[in-house]
């Protein structure tokens, strides 16, 4: 047998590392749940600045994530994660083992602790509770999203020369008074689910992505394009319906007349906002996307990523209860094609759509096994890990608000005096997710249902509630958006997620840059 | 793993690619490390863990950095290869550099050793590298004993959280070129980050620690400190939006620097043209009392390092003196593109840090260690407080980012916690978390500064690798503005 690691690496080994959990489980004392993720990747990537190549690499990476709940009085949990080289695969056994012991020592350790504290806490040891996953359908299945170009297939040539080509092209847009960065990527990614309870998921994906930034004079602007798809999401196959060279060079234009246009005026009070796609997609992602996540809701993220406004407490949440306008719906679904597409979640759970906001209506969070058993929810298949060696962690699919039935041009002409704000640029919220202020690409003023002039440097801000209950209109035009860093976690696990959203309509403040 | 290994692999690396046909220049990097993190979750009125997450990655391998002279010119690669230590897997990593390499006419040179010796020997805690399964499950459980017997003992016993991470970090490296630079490194560092929550009183205090050696290390600290800063701050009320005279407490005054100026003093982002300091190197950029520099030699200090990713002894590069611009962070590539007669950069911040640790996938990057921010006049915290008159003391921001751009310099974040209104010099009644906004350009904020504290502490914000040693500052005419009041009704 080949010791390499590639993606074939899985094919080989997999039966041998199902066996391998089964046996150690039955030979851990005191353990109630053990999962391995074996996860492999192929991918090639280039970077390129003012049409000159920088840097460019080809890489496979193979990583593997144990996890062990385990206790004899209390149950707790310990984690193990390691990269892969040849050497750890050609003695996979002992590789795997000692990595199930490392996890399940940490486990028992954690439990003897848990069961001490518990007892010498006394009423604060109450809510100290044993580790317990709710029970699911335990699957086996092989899935692969689909591609048209392999990306293992792409010539690293060819990826050096679209990124420097498109670094050429926007270098072209503003002579000598910019600079550019330009990352082309593109990989495939597979990844083993084994477990305890007989879960055995063999799911691959491929990626593909590139990423523009364009300084001119003090004005920068960044986009990103990509997809869960081959090579042919840079040749239009893509959210935006471009070429990534037409994309680079959209981007470079913008930048050079945004570096020109004025500075958004701030307003005192609240105005009348119309919102495009691509602005709502970082909404949604920040003020709804995020407080859904049931680790927030349950407190585990407040030293990090903060905690939700959705969820005070058992009795004190907004589960029922109004929080939007009735037009507004948002919901999460990894069946739709785009960055958080997936069918098995790194618990083995299938990804299922969640509705969270029904017409206006709050319903319910993104879970884990975990959490869905505190929740008294079902489990829907929501924790991920970017790579197998890190611990899965709550996270959105693709997460959107839902369309209307509005034509976005009728949104707008409607408008007597008011803003329309295009693109996305970057956001500042507030620990629960309760307060805003997302930056634009661009704003135009709208005067009697037209566009006038536009500025840059301007933000959105307002309350989260707020501005979601005063939406009244939403448009047809729905579109998903990839996002490409969502960070959370510790370590920092920046993950791939889809986001998006029609046209819509609501009210806030506009700050301008100082 | 010994760091011998590694140093093994370098020397038999670049040994063999000596003699490869066409290399002109290489450099063989290996690293070994461990991230271990314990997160910690703890709710009174929730099913909890307390320990919710004792794990650890493992991550080892070489990586090759060459130069080739080809037909068409000269040409850069970087190849790595993982979890193998041996002459094949520099063979692989060096094939992988040669398939990658690109004509970049901005590529000097590889760094040679003229930069001195390396000052700190010696400096890691072997009892760390060897620290046991149970003992790092403790460390946690100690962290959040820490904070519940604080709570306790003030007699608050519902509606609590205690979270965080105790981390500990073991890198080793080695690294060899074909220029003479030979050198190694091996260090430990343990922190711990605590936030503790009294959410019926919308009380939020943070605790830390840090230490390079275990028998230091005081994670339950980080849970008492945590534990009564949420105590100091129960109670707290609303300001109205306004123009505040304000002194950043420590966490705050890392966040700023961490978030933004950091990577606005660095040379990859004056080379981009995405930073304010562009065009501004021996201008005055911040109030004449205000001092800024790097020093990855710090002893005891979790930044600090023997050696850069580079090979090259850390050190001290000034950033900010008297107000004044005098220098930029810089690893080799950037110094060596940027060195002319007029002016050198020292290369003392290129690192391949990752989240792993000091990882061998990557090429080195610009990072800072230990940020050092001092004032040419220093005052006591009361006397800083006491010279504000009327205005807010932040403790904790949070999310903030240049949200135009870091060229423009314009930021936002909320306050989210140890922060308390001043009145009359005097710190009166905590300032509600999360209820007040902040929007600033952190360029004219260094020239607001009017007061530096004399003391200082190492500081940690999430995700970020570098150590900010902060003061408290204080800073005048900051923009407050009074948000969501509605998740009072919640």
């Amino acid at each position: 047998m080949s010791f390499e690691i590639t993606i074939g690496l899985i094919d080989r080994v997999k039966e041998q590392v199902f066996n391998m959990v089964l046996d150690c489980y039955s030979g851990l004392s005191d353990c109630i749940y053990l999962d391995l993720r074996l996860g492999v990747s192929e991918s090639k990537f280039s970077m390129a600045q003012k049409g000159v190549s920088k840097e460019s690499r080809e890489e496979v990476f193979g990583s593997i994530g144990i996890r062990v709940i385990a206790g004899r009085d209390i149950t707790a949990s310990g984690y193990f994660g390691s990269y892969i080289g040849p050497s750890d695969v050609r003695n996979l056994d002992m590789f795997v083992k000692e990595g199930i012991s490392c996890a399940w020592r940490r486990a028992v350790a954690n439990s003897s602790f848990k069961s001490r504290f518990k007892k010498v806490l006394g009423e604060l040891g109450s809510s100290l509770s044993p580790t317990r996953l709710k029970e699911i359908e335990v699957c086996r299945d092989t899935f692969s999203l689909p591609f048209k170009e392999d990306p293992t297939a792409v010539p690293l040539q060819r990826v050096v020369k679209e990124a420097v080509d498109a670094s050429s092209v926007v270098e072209e847009i503003y002579g000598s008074c910019g600079h550019n960065t330009v990352y082309v990527y593109t990989g495939l990614f597979r990844e083993l689910f084994v477990s305890s309870e007989g879960a055995f998921i063999d799911q691959s994906y491929p990626l593909t992505e590139g990423f523009v930034s364009v300084v001119v004079e003090d004005e920068f602007q960044y986009d990103h394009l990509g997809g869960k798809g081959g090579w042919e999401v840079l040749y239009g196959d893509n959210a935006f319906n471009k070429t990534f060279r037409e994309f680079a060079v959209d981007l470079a234009r913008d930048t050079l007349e945004l570096s020109k246009a004025p500075v958004l005026p701030s307003t005192d009070k609240e105005v009348v906002v119309v919102t495009d796609p691509h602005f709502n997609a970082l909404l949604v992602h920040e003020i709804v996307g995020h407080p859904v996540e049931a680790d927030r809701a349950l407190k585990m993220e407040t030293a990090y990523a903060g905690r939700s406004w959705f969820f005070r407490g058992f009795n004190r949440n907004q589960i029922g209860k109004k929080v939007a306008s009735e037009l507004v719906t948002v919901y999460s679904d990894a069946s739709l094609h785009g960055y958080g597409s997936y069918r098995y979640d790194a618990e083995g759970v299938r990804a299922k759509r969640v509705v969270h906001i029904d017409r206006g209506v709050f319903r319910g969070f993104l879970n884990s096994r975990e959490t869905a058993l505190i929740l008294d929810e079902e489990p829907n298949g929501s924790m991920r890990a970017t790579q197998a060696h890190l611990v899965p962690l709550i996270r959105m699919s693709n997460t959107v608000f839902a369309p209307g039935e509005r034509n976005p041009e009728d949104i707008l002409r409607e408008v007597d005096d008011g803003y329309y704000v295009v693109g996305h640029h970057t956001p500042s919220i507030g620990e629960s997710r309760e307060n805003f202020s997302i930056s634009a690409r661009r704003i135009y003023r709208i005067k009697d249902g037209n566009l006038r002039e536009f500025y840059r440097s301007g933000a959105v801000t307002s309350d989260s509630r707020d501005f979601l209950m005063k939406v009244d209109a939403v448009g047809n035009d729905f579109k998903l958006f990839p996002m490409p860093n969502c960070g959370k976690g510790v370590p920092m696990q920046a993950l791939r997620v889809g986001n998006g959203g029609p046209t819509m309509r609501s009210r806030a403040k506009l700050v301008g840059m100082k | 793993m010994k760091v011998e290994v590694l140093r093994k692999c370098v020397g038999d690396g670049l040994r063999f690619i000596r003699f490869q046909q066409g290399v002109r220049e290489a450099e063989v990097f290996a690293s070994w490390n461990e991230n271990i993190t314990i997160r910690i979750n703890y709710t009174s009125e929730i099913p909890c863990s307390g320990v919710h997450e004792p794990k650890s990655v493992v991550s080892y391998g070489v990586g090759v950095l060459a130069v080739f002279d080809t037909p068409q010119g000269i040409k850069v690669g970087f190849g790595s290869d993982t979890g193998d230590l041996t002459i094949e897997g520099v063979k692989r990593a060096l094939e992988r550099a040669k398939k990658s390499s690109v004509y970049d006419p901005d590529f000097k040179t590889l760094p040679s050793p003229s930069y001195g010796s390396p000052v700190l020997s010696s400096y890691h805690d072997g009892t760390v590298m060897e620290i046991g399964d149970e003992e790092v499950v403790y460390l946690g459980w100690r962290a959040l004993k820490g904070a519940l017997a604080v709570f306790r003992k003030k007699g608050f016993m519902r509606n609590l959280i205690v979270g965080g991470d105790v981390t500990i970090l073991k890198e080793k490296v080695a690294v060899a070129n074909t220029n003479g630079i030979d050198e190694f490194d091996e260090s430990s560092s343990m922190f711990a980050s605590i936030t503790a929550v009294i959410e019926d009183m919308n009380a939020k205090g943070t605790g830390w620690a840090s230490a390079t050696y275990l028998n230091r290390f005081r994670p339950e600290e980080a849970g008492n400190m945590a534990a009564k800063n949420a105590i100091s701050s129960a109670g707290g009320r609303r300001i109205g939006s306004g123009v505040y005279n304000v002194i950043l407490g420590r966490q705050a005054v890392s966040m700023l620097f961490s978030e933004m100026i950091v990577d606005a003093l660095s040379l990859d982002h004056i080379d981009s043209g995405n930073s304010p300091f562009v065009g501004k190197l021996g201008q005055k950029v911040a109030s004449d009392i205000v001092c800024v520099y790097d020093d990855g030699a710090r002893p005891f200090e979790v930044g600090s390092k023997r050696i850069t990713c580079e090979g090259i002894p850390t050190g001290r590069t000034d950033l900010i003196s008297g107000g004044r611009l005098v220098g930029f962070l810089s690893n080799n590539y950037y110094a060596k593109k940027y060195e002319n007669n007029v002016v050198k950069f020292i290369p003392r911040n290129g690192f391949r840090f990752g989240d792993e640790g000091r990882d061998f996938k990557r090429i080195p990057s610009i990072h800072a260690t230990n940020l050092v921010i001092e004032g040419t006049r220093e005052v006591s915290s009361q006397k800083l407080i006491s010279g504000i008159g009327n205005g807010v003391y932040i403790g904790r921001l949070w999310y903030l980012y240049p949200v135009y751009g870091l060229a423009k310099a314009h930021f936002t974040g909320t306050v989210i916690g140890d922060s308390y209104i001043v009145r009359d010099g005097q710190i009166t009644e905590p300032l509600k978390p999360n209820t007040v906004r902040i929007n600033d350009n952190f360029m004219s904020l260094l020239k607001r500064i009017v007061a530096i504290s004399r003391k200082k502490s190492p500081t940690l914000t999430w995700g970020s690798r570098e150590v900010i040693v902060a003061p408290e500052i204080a800073v005048k005419c900051i923009r407050l503005e009074n948000v969501a009041e509605f998740i009072e009704e919640l």
